[in-house]
């Protein structure tokens, strides 16, 4: 009888809950259609395509370097968009200033001659980039240029001493090719792994987890703040519940929300955007599982220290914030120092994205150690809001 | 201008104070209706058997003490009614009696077992209505009603049974399947009502059930609350319609923070004016102190120039006397009649003098008492 009493509580705050959630359309709307959107325009909008730099080149008079745009095309690649060759460095360094470029290219005065005194040229390349990966790329550029017009510097002279050497008689020395002089090596890159997904792809497990998250721990947070801030735990302090069922309750009201927003978002992401889903569906539900507990117990433990909806919106956010900034989502996790490397994995959509993208995209993880953390998280959180809970439904 | 003179300064209601709310005010049998909650349950507890019980009970938040060395016992099938100024302690009170908070000091037993410890059997025998609107907006009303049905352990056969009878009861079966955030405010303390009543308690905790409701409706849930009283249940009833408590079989006045008076409503009548009250009134001006030497007054009171009140000790006997000794005295009378004060004149009166007595530091105190929030 008191199993069945007991049992009678904890449904009753199951049933609660998802009435409560269906009551609201606008809930629905944000819960279940939000994050197909998010996919949707995610997979929609972002291309991965970058936009080439506006470059203007700079050719002294004095150079005796050819100025018609047609000679540098080859140079600039694909990551520079040559708009103009001119000699007034200082009108091109004006326009550098004002952002209407992005990068200035000044060729050196006297090429020629320092080469013949043994010395090296400098090409001057110049960006106004605030950002530092803008600035790493502008880098990276400046090298590929080098690196190229050297190539073509080397190309030519083989060329040249080619033709001097066939002139003089030795005719052995046509047999290897002048781009194979100026480049003797190139790569060929094989990827040994099992998936090669598209960028949104790639991210479409990271997403899910995010989404998640953040879901789990806003909707239980906010679900048990306002019962404690209005007369309603009153009422649960005076009644037979306690804190176990009533947290036993949220977990199972919102385990099965969540678990069916994930269902759907597997479902759109294996489907319409094409991720590819190599690993055991049981292991990736159960990966799921675990992820949305431990969010669920994050969210509890939130509700537990917060006294206001104000503070749990707040806190909510933090975790959001040091989710995408620490989980791996838009940093690499080993781009940050050990000390806080250990830290992170606190956050469970840390360990979330990690088995995500190796079970949906390898197939299988080899840190399948975080599916323990996960399930450490789950434990430590719903247990520490137990003890809190129970203190704060405690008289007093 | 008001002018008071009281003989017997001892009051019925101050030695009352502190004290044992019986069941001698109960209907007779013949007197009692069946109702749809009352006779739906035997007496849950023989009458007699102390149900509440406190014993120089104080609570203090931060060294403000709210409520003070309040010595109550209530037996089984009372209506208690706690009556008292806006923040004289009452919630503060109520919520030491459903554990909701500790005493700082002093003993709260309610149905044998201290609050802070209650079971969950004993917890199940408890009906609460807080102040605070305590539904979910998003519930129907009768869905909210199952819900604190199920919280209190009914299972589904009894639950379903018992949702329809309250909801009837308060007059909400139709609105059953509306929201209870769109119900209107009173329909929204019937509905507190159904939940406090749903799972049948023995003992009712009733905090301002008529708040909001209107007057026929108001009617209707006191003709409720007496057949509960009537089934053997207990309750205890926070009101601020002071005329409520003549629906009580003992009423509490609370005022800053103590218990002032602990009596059934006619004797708290008495207790404000220590007597039955005559008023005069005269063609001219009357001085009424020629009175105070005529046998059984007790207290004369010159309301205006050509009106006063004289307490005696027995109104119908001695409403003769005064009229003769007016004339007497040269006056000449227009009228005279026994009046009974309403309750809120009572109740000024027993503020007022309780006011008197009290330290004014206790005063600040026992109004800045907490919300009932988490």
């Amino acid at each position: 009888m008191i199993i069945l009493k007991s049992l009678t509580r904890i449904l009753a705050v199951v049933g609660k809950e998802l009435i409560e959630v269906i009551r609201r359309p606008g809930a629905i709307l944000s819960l279940i259609l939000g994050p197909f959107l998010i996919m949707a325009l995610f997979g929609a909008g972002y291309s991965g395509y970058r936009r080439p730099l506006e470059t203007v080149i700079v050719i002294p008079p004095q150079s005796g370097l050819p100025t018609d745009m047609d000679s540098y095309k080859e140079i600039a690649g694909s990551g520079l968009d040559l708009v103009e060759v001119t000699p007034d460095a200082a009108s091109a360094e004006s326009r550098l200033r004002d952002q209407t470029i992005d990068v200035v290219i000044i060729a050196p005065t006297n090429a020629e001659q320092d080469f013949k005194a043994g010395q090296r040229s400098k090409i001057q390349v110049e960006v106004n980039a605030v950002d530092p990966v803008e600035q790493n790329y502008a880098v990276f550029l400046a090298h590929v240029l080098e690196r190229d017009v050297n190539r073509i510097i080397v190309e030519r002279l083989a060329k040249e001493g080619q033709s001097y050497a066939l002139s003089a008689g030795a005719s052995q020395a046509a047999a290897i090719p002048p781009d194979v002089v100026a480049a003797p090596t190139e790569a060929d890159l094989v990827n040994v792994a099992p998936s090669q997904p598209t960028v949104v792809q790639f991210f479409g497990p990271a997403v899910l987890a995010l989404i998640l998250q953040h879901m789990a721990v806003t909707l239980i947070a906010l679900s048990i703040i306002r019962e404690r801030t209005t007369g309603i735990f009153e009422l649960f302090r005076v009644s037979p519940i306690n804190a176990i069922e009533l947290i036993f309750g949220k977990l199972i009201a919102f385990g099965i929300l969540c678990g069916a927003i994930a269902a759907l978002t597997v479902l759109l992401l294996v489907g319409p955007l094409g991720v590819p889903m190599l690993g055991d569906p049981a292991l990736i539900a159960g990966v799921i599982g675990l992820l949305i507990l431990a969010s669920l117990g994050l969210g509890l433990l939130i509700a537990a220290i917060s006294d206001s909806e104000r503070q749990t919106v707040q806190l909510s956010l933090l975790v959001l914030l040091a989710s995408v900034f620490f989980s791996g989502f838009a940093l690499a996790i080993d781009q940050f120092s050990q000390p806080v490397r250990s830290l992170i994995y606190i956050i469970p959509v840390t360990n979330g994205i990690r088995l995500l993208d190796d079970l949906l995209m390898r197939g299988t993880t080899t840190a399948s150690w975080q599916i323990g953390v996960l399930a450490i998280l789950a434990v430590v959180f719903i247990g520490l809001s137990w003890l809190l809970l129970r203190r704060a439904m405690r008289r007093i | 201008m008001t002018d008071e003179r009281q003989r017997d300064g001892t009051s019925g209601a101050d030695n009352a104070a502190g004290g044992t709310v019986g069941a001698g005010l109960r209907p007779t049998d013949a007197e009692r209706v069946p109702g749809p909650i009352a006779d739906a349950r035997p007496a849950d507890q023989p009458s007699g058997d102390v149900i509440v019980s406190m014993r120089n009970v104080s609570r203090a938040f931060d060294n403000r003490t709210v409520v003070r060395d309040v010595n109550l016992t209530v037996t089984a099938g009372t209506i208690l009614g706690v009556i008292g100024p806006s923040g004289a302690g009452k919630t503060t009170t109520i919520r030491m009696l459903t554990g909701a908070l500790a005493p700082t000091s002093g003993e709260v037993e309610v149905l044998g077992q201290r609050p802070t410890s209650f079971s969950r059997r004993t917890r199940e025998r408890i009906g609460y209505m807080p102040q605070l609107f305590a539904l979910y907006p998003d519930l129907t009303a009768g869905e909210n009603v199952d819900f604190v049905a199920s919280l209190f352990g009914l299972l589904l056969w009894r639950r379903r049974r018992r949702v329809q009878q309250v909801l009837k009861l308060v007059q909400l079966w139709d609105a059953r399947k509306t929201r209870a955030g769109r119900l209107s405010g009173g329909m929204q303390r019937r509905l507190e009502l159904a939940c406090a009543l749903v799972h049948g308690p023995t003992l009712l905790i009733l905090d301002e059930p008529t708040a909001g409701i209107d007057p026929l409706l108001r009617v209707t849930v006191w003709e409720e609350l007496h057949r509960l009283r009537d089934a053997g249940k207990t309750l205890l009833v926070t009101t601020q319609y002071v005329h409520e408590a003549e629906e009580c079989d003992q009423v509490a006045l609370i005022a800053h923070g103590r218990l002032i008076a602990l009596a059934p409503p006619a004797e708290l009548c008495r207790s404000a004016t220590g007597g039955d009250v005559i008023e005069v009134e005269t063609t001219d001006m009357f001085d009424g102190s020629n009175l105070e030497s005529l046998p059984g007054v007790l207290a004369i009171r010159q309301v205006e120039a050509r009106r006063l009140r004289v307490t005696v000790d027995h109104a119908a006997t001695k409403l003769p006397a005064v009229v003769d000794a007016i004339g007497v005295a040269g006056g000449d009378v227009a009228s005279a009649r026994e009046v009974r004060l309403t309750f809120d004149e009572v109740f000024a009166e027993l503020v007022a003098r309780a006011g008197e007595e009290d330290d004014p530091a206790a005063d600040v105190a026992a109004d800045i008492e907490p919300g009932t929030a988490a």
